[in-house]
């Protein structure tokens, strides 16, 4: 019922409609297709800086992010990824710049934070369930005591995504009884259930077994499709080529280029970029 | 966060993991070769083996002369049982007491059938291995006992100059004819069991454990019935001891209905859970536990203690005030929890907080007077007022926290008015009850209570509020660096200095509130141990789906952090327990000091200490020794069967 | 430093940097609910102080520590001082006999532990067997039965006679305890002891030596037998030279006689003076750690908490030393003397005689009944109840500590060293041991602070340990809050102590396992 990786290509060109995009890239702007452009900004991030004690985790970081698109952010361990896309759903707080998500800045102010992380679903690398609640209670828990559903209604919708993530049958399981893959698919069902605006993935598949990635994957290029907002961080070169809008890549707490697929894999700029594509591909 | 001192719970748990992977079974070898892999495999075991049996014959040898000599007052513990176990109370209120320990095991009882799960059950071989053991015990005890000592014609020990005049071995030995036939009996049975063909899948034949245990507790009960165990007792202050007798009518009556409750009530419980589903259970699981954490308080308020109710004041005032309280209550709750109501419910949430800390401040300075179940009522409003907003939006979770409400109130307000009122229990001490009974009343309590306090403690030292922090650590770490007598004498000697002159406080309620404290900072360590244990991502997928900090604490931390504790808290629960033998040295009539100070200050039992040290030792030994294997089977099963 | 923008900036997002009003402000919500609670509870201790005033003042009971000078009407069963002029003498005295019930228990519970816990995983069934029934039994059983248990069993021993035994001369048990012989610190103790730290010294460095000497040419050498050996021959040595050292009494006179001549501003303006530095270091430390190469980060609430408090820290100790307690430093300076003289005292030309003196118990007639003499170390009925007490029940814990320690190095780790070829002694001491070490010491530590508190049930049999003296003094005084008081910063500064202890050995195996 999946996608397979040569039409989810046709997929994304689906939902964008055209096909591909016309890239330029200058000094100074994001290269975005004038269509992406015209779209609301989802997450607007400005001279965005972390440090932890005297390392400098994220320096400058300026980027903005479009409804509906598909942004993934790659680069070599350490580089900042992950503390990136965590200072977005606020689990860090950054030091200094601006962090806008769907028009609410995420600063000091209770109310911002509870609604950002209402708007943002998160997926960690090494799933993070609840051991001691079944799958389907994983899955109520939030939308009945922050979205305040009742508990029939919450466990519908949660049976819902347990179909649309391939598992409704492992609703009264827990946690450990399932594999990497399917914890993994719980945890994205987890974060839907909060029917989130836009959704970020923390290395989704670095703590899975290889035969366990792909359907991983499959539920991720499924969501792309269906028009949400994502931010993802990953090593997976395959899923950045054929699903993300556009790839941010960083080093060092920098962020080095950013591009279309076509341009980053093909043609990149950056000296660092090169390196890091010749040691990973 | 704080790794200054391992956690014994870590430290354990390669332990479990070993006792877990050891196979059940160990292949069987035959005697000799049994002897000689575990008694003689190299010179320096044999020496150690030589060494240690000759040390532990010499102790048993020892314990037997001091137990069974005729020298032995064993009547004043005989005598003094009552006394032991609940001081004065009267006794034709006795039933009282039958009442509270019929209820205890009914609800055991039907708690176990339950929710324990069935075990493989006791192998016959593994029975009648013990019986053999417990037949070569009491053989190996006849011979080395020492020789009974002569008693002349006027009833004296005959005595030749400085030395008691034994029997001769050979006589000593005949005289033993009911010990020998012990042995005997016990070595048929333990024959006769192995016996028992094999099942035809040749696996071996079991005993349920319950069914057991029933059985070992049926003997005792049935041979009260039947053998002359003798009768011993004070009649009007004189003491009567006439053996031979079977003992007396209300003491074996009382204990054949507790063996019958206890199977009935496990069978029920069996007969229930075989009817019910999955999901009823775990209702019916949470229904029990509730029982339970009520029980002590009916049965210690209202059973023991009769409570002499004034209807007059009752209808006047105290249900008057419980309705106020409901009522007006459930509107402020209902409209904190409307929808929009936004920080002005969090603010009206900190008014009524602080409406309550007033009226104990206004307590302390005497402003103006008040009842002090209205004070705590208010205190409780405030509590529930604070976490109401987790409840707001849908009209049915209102509803059910309304409900919570009316239940927390009609259940305080009940249990207020009732402590309130006084006993008509006569009893002729101060105290309604003493001895075993009140080391269980305050063991309970104290752990009922210092449970909360310690989580809350255990919260406040790993969150990240640093103020709320310090204070807690510094709680801690000063309890936990002070002996608990020094804590027991602030609280009963000091604490009467802090109250205003209004207040009193009995030395049954400091002890207790003394024991709290303590206990809690204790308990704070356990669940630190646990919160430690859990993983920082269980916080971050807590925050990334949103939920606040009190539901992220409800729902997702302490459930876990608490389970991973258990071991340790059960640790605790035995530690409290034996910490109660502390109440004699401030003055409580405790076991210890009936048996130290109450006894041998009798006339009858003159000095006679020992005896009774003794046998509270094996009162003891029995509740802690019982605690702790339980606590190592739920070890085990944590550890092993992490679902 | 990468400069791209976001492409579409939105006209409304220049309202965004707003501050949120205060009641909705995440810092001020944390720090606002934080002091409140500080005050409800200072309040809420307040109001009992307060009330403990009034309650005081009404029933004419003086507040204050000066009882610790008046004569206290009793005598003590046991200690340095069994009759102390002034209540805070024999509080002191209670203190002693508290540490000494605790070093002594602590010694013989650890021995006794370590080998019930290895008895417990001994191949030997009757061995094992037995240890395990020795821990089941004594932990099951509070320890206060168990003291009075074997209080009373004593007291049913026979009277002592003339020949006492069981084996007379050497260990006397009767109703009034136990005797046996008594090894203490004789005349020359002082002097002697620097010659054997002098060679303890040494011989570490000897054995370093040794150590590298392995390191580099392999070659079999025998460093802590070379250790023990330097340590054997300076101890003989001294033994006989140690009245060679008797100027050593006169450096410590002088540095007495230096620190009475202070004067008690200088000590006010030196304790402050410590107490800045102090400060100032942490914060120095404490900003440099947040240091970058861009400049100082942005300080979160808890770092500007951390530097407030050491500042307070700072200042309170100042007003402490000159406001709140001037006389302090009188009190340093006395004591410093004190302190110094008491130590000038132990050595002395005078001090000729063996450095460690000996006794044989013995048996003196008063009157008609005889008693054991001064000569051997008594314990006396209620001492050795309490102490045998205290060291069996902890043994007992200690035992599952030393087992549970043993256990859980992992089996991997005995298989390695085999398939290595070590021989089992080498296998133990070089790699289950430094391991399993590393497991125990910590609830190890728990286990002597445990004992610590425990000798604290004396108080029940009547052994004049520090609660049981300071019962005495406020059934005298009426002083409970000020005796409560002193038991509670007494046992507060056992814990640290050996919190202290435990931890400097804690670090080292962590250190060591690196």
């Amino acid at each position: 019922m999946w996608g397979s990786d040569s039409d989810s290509r046709d997929a994304k060109q689906g939902r964008d409609g055209k096909g591909k995009h016309d890239v330029s890239i200058s000094d100074a702007t994001v290269a975005v297709s004038d269509e992406l452009a015209a779209r609301d900004d989802m997450i607007v991030c400005r001279e965005v800086d972390k440090w932890f004690g005297d390392f400098q985790a994220l320096s400058g970081i300026s980027a903005t992010i479009k409804e509906q698109e598909i942004v993934v952010v790659l680069g070599p361990s350490g580089s900042g990824k992950s503390t990136w896309i965590r200072c977005i759903n606020r689990l860090e707080v950054h030091q200094s710049g601006q962090i806008i998500v769907d028009g609410i800045e995420l600063s000091n102010d209770l109310r911002n934070i509870e609604k950002i992380r209402s708007e943002v679903g998160m997926v960690f690398q090494q799933f993070n369930l609840f051991p001691h609640l079944t799958v389907m209670d994983n899955i109520t828990l939030a939308p009945i005591w922050v979205r305040r559903k009742s508990r029939s209604e919450a466990e519908e919708q949660a049976l819902a995504l347990l179909e649309r993530v391939g598992i409704p049958e492992q609703a009264q399981k827990f946690p450990g009884q399932l594999s990497g893959g399917q914890q993994q698919r719980v945890a994205i069902a987890r974060a839907l259930a909060m029917e989130p605006r836009v959704m970020l993935f923390d290395e989704p598949t670095s703590a899975l077994d290889p035969e366990m990635i792909k359907e991983v994957l499959d539920v991720m290029e499924e969501l792309a499709r269906t028009g949400m907002t994502m931010m993802v961080v990953t090593h997976e070169m395959g899923f950045a080529r054929e699903v993300a809008d556009r790839i941010i890549f960083m080093e060092d707490g920098e962020i080095v280029e950013v591009g279309t697929p076509e341009h980053f894999f093909t043609e990149p700029e950056e000296e660092r970029t090169k390196l890091f594509l010749s040691q990973v591909l | 966060m704080n790794q200054g001192d391992a956690l014994p719970t870590l430290a354990d748990k390669p332990v479990i993991e070993r006792v877990a992977t050891r196979p059940v079974e160990e292949t069987y070898r035959s005697p000799a070769e049994w002897v000689r892999k575990n008694l003689f495999p190299s010179p320096f075991n044999s020496f150690l083996t030589v060494a240690f049996g000759l040390f532990v014959l010499l102790t048993v040898r020892g314990l037997l002369n001091f137990v069974f000599s005729e020298e032995r007052g064993w009547d004043a513990v005989r005598t003094n049982l009552r006394l032991i176990f609940t001081h004065a109370y009267p006794e034709e209120q006795y039933v009282r007491v039958w009442v509270c320990v019929g209820v205890m095991v009914a609800l055991a009882g039907l708690s176990l059938g339950l929710f324990a799960a069935r075990g493989d059950g006791v192998p016959l071989r593994k029975i009648s291995n013990a019986l053999v053991a417990a037949a070569v015990a009491v053989a190996v005890g006849v011979v080395l006992r020492e020789p009974s000592v002569l008693i002349g014609a006027d009833g004296e020990v005959v005595r030749t100059d400085d030395a008691v005049v034994r029997q001769s071995f050979a006589d000593a030995m005949s005289d033993r004819w009911g010990w020998w036939l012990t042995a005997a009996v016990l070595a048929v049975i333990a024959l006769g069991l192995r016996r028992v063909p094999a099942l035809g899948d040749g696996s071996l034949r079991t005993i349920q454990a319950f069914n057991l245990a029933a059985i070992a507790l049926a003997l005792p009960v049935l041979s009260a019935w039947i053998y002359p165990w003798g009768h011993y007792a004070f009649a009007e202050g004189e003491f009567i001891a006439e053996p031979g007798r079977t003992v007396a009518i209300s003491t074996k009556l009382p204990w054949t209905v507790m063996w019958v409750l206890a199977v009935a009530s496990l069978l029920v419980g069996r007969w229930v859970r075989s009817r019910i589903g999955e999901q009823s259970l775990s209702r019916l699981r949470i229904a029990v536990n509730l029982v339970w954490l009520a029980v002590p308080f009916v049965l210690y308020w209202v059973v023991l203690r009769d409570p002499d109710l004034d209807w007059a004041r009752i209808t006047q005032v105290d249900v008057p005030l419980a309705l106020a309280f409901g009522v007006a209550g459930g509107i402020v709750l209902w409209w904190l929890t409307s929808d929009g109501i936004g920080e002005l419910g969090r603010i009206a949430a900190l008014a009524l907080l602080g409406l309550a800390a007033f009226n104990w401040l206004a307590a302390f300075m005497g402003w103006y007077p008040m009842l002090q179940k209205v004070r705590i009522s208010f205190l409780l409003l405030a509590v529930v007022a604070l976490l109401a907003h987790n409840f707001s939006g849908e009209t049915q979770k209102r509803r059910r926290l309304l409900a919570a409400w009316l239940a927390i109130m009609a259940v305080f307000h009940y249990f207020a008015t009732i402590m309130n009122t006084p006993s008509t229990v006569e009893t002729p001490t101060e105290a309604l009850i003493g001895g075993f009974a009140v080391t269980l009343v305050v063991a309970v309590f104290t752990l009922m209570l210092s449970f909360p306090l310690g989580v809350l403690l255990a919260l406040a030292r790993t969150s990240r509020l640093p103020i709320f922090r310090v204070m807690a650590t510094s709680y801690i770490e000063v309890v936990r660096g002070v002996p608990l007598i020094t804590i027991l004498i602030f609280f009963v000697v000091i604490l009467p200095l802090f109250l205003p002159a209004n207040m009193e406080i009995s030395l049954f309620a400091s002890a207790t509130l003394g024991y709290t404290l303590f206990s809690a900072a204790y308990l704070a360590e356990n669940v630190r141990g646990g919160l430690q244990s859990i993983r920082r991502g269980q916080y971050e997928a807590s925050d990334a789906v949103g939920l606040s900090t009190s539901l992220r604490t409800t729902f997702v931390i302490l459930p876990q952090a608490l389970r991973a504790s258990i071991p340790p808290l059960v640790g605790q629960v035995i530690a409290t327990f034996k910490e109660t033998s502390l109440l004699a040295i401030i003055g409580v009539f405790d076991i210890l000091r009936m048996a130290n100070s109450v006894i041998p200050a009798q006339t009858q039992f003159l000095g006679i200490k020992r005896e009774g040290l003794l046998f509270v030792s094996l009162v003891y030994w029995v509740f802690a020794y019982t605690l702790s294997k339980w606590s190592q089977r739920l070890e085990r099963r944590l550890g092993v069967g992490e679902r | 430093m990468s400069d791209e923008r976001g492409a579409g900036e939105t006209a409304s997002l220049g309202t965004l940097g707003a501050r949120p009003p205060f009641y909705r402000d995440a810092t001020v919500v944390k720090w606002l609910s934080q002091v409140v609670g500080l005050v409800l509870v200072l309040l809420g201790l307040f109001f009992l102080a307060s009330q403990a005033q009034n309650n005081l003042e009404e029933r004419d009971i003086a507040t204050g520590y000066d009882f610790l000078g008046t004569a206290l009407g009793s005598d003590l069963g046991s200690g340095i001082d069994t009759n102390p002029d002034t209540s805070g003498r024999a509080l002191w005295a209670g203190m002693v006999n508290t540490i000494r019930l605790a070093i002594a228990g602590i010694a013989l519970a650890t021995i006794l532990g370590v080998l019930v816990g290895v008895g417990r995983l001994s191949r030997n069934w009757i061995v094992s067997r037995t240890s395990s029934v020795f821990v089941e039994t004594l932990r099951n059983i509070p320890l206060l039965v168990q003291i009075i248990l074997i209080f009373v069993v004593i007291a049913s021993l026979p009277r002592v006679t003339t020949d006492q035994g069981p084996i007379h001369g050497w260990l006397h048990v009767s109703n009034t305890g136990v005797s046996i012989p008594r090894v203490t610190i004789g005349d020359g103790f002082y002097q002697w002891i620097i010659f054997v730290i002098a060679g303890a010294a040494l011989g570490r460095w000897a054995m370093r030596r040794q150590e590298r000497r392995h390191d580099l040419t392999g070659q079999q050498t025998y460093p802590w037998l070379s250790f023990a050996g330097v340590v054997l021959a300076f101890a003989a040595v001294g033994w006989f030279a140690h009245p060679a050292l008797g100027w050593v009494g006169a450096i410590f006179d002088a540095i007495a006689s230096g620190i009475d001549a202070l004067t008690p501003p200088i000590v006010q303006v030196v304790i402050s003076l410590l107490a800045i530095a102090a400060a100032v270091q942490w914060i120095r430390r404490f900003l440099a750690s947040h240091r970058t190469p861009a400049g100082l980060t942005k300080l979160i609430d808890d770092d500007w908490f951390r530097i407030i408090f050491a500042g307070a820290g700072a200042v309170l100790v100042i007003l402490f030393v000159t406001l709140g307690w001037p006389g302090l430093s009188s009190w340093v300076i006395n004591s410093g003397r004190d302190l110094f003289e008491v130590i000038a005292d132990k050595f002395g030309d005078g001090r000729t005689g063996s450095p460690i003196a000996a006794y044989r118990p013995d048996i003196e007639q008063l009157g008609n009944f005889p008693n054991y003499g001064p000569a051997g170390l008594n314990l006396i009925q209620a001492l050795a109840a309490v102490y045998f007490g205290v060291v069996l029940y902890t043994a007992a814990f200690i035992a599952e500590v030393v087992r549970g320690g043993i256990l859980a190095v992992p089996k991997g780790q005995s298989e390695a060293a085999q398939a290595l070829g070590l021989r089992r002694t080498t296998m133990l001491r070089r790699v289950i041991l430094p391991q399993a070490f590393r497991v125990i010491l910590p609830p190890l530590g728990n286990q002597y602070l445990n004992l610590t508190k425990n000798t604290s049930l004396a108080i029940a049999i009547g052994y004049s340990d520090v609660v049981q003296v300071g019962q005495t003094v406020y059934n005298q005084t009426g002083k409970t809050l000020e005796v409560v008081s002193i038991w509670m910063l007494f046992y507060l500064a056992c814990s640290l102590t050996i919190s202290v202890v435990v931890n400097f050995f804690n670090v080292r195996m962590r250190i060591v396992e690196r």
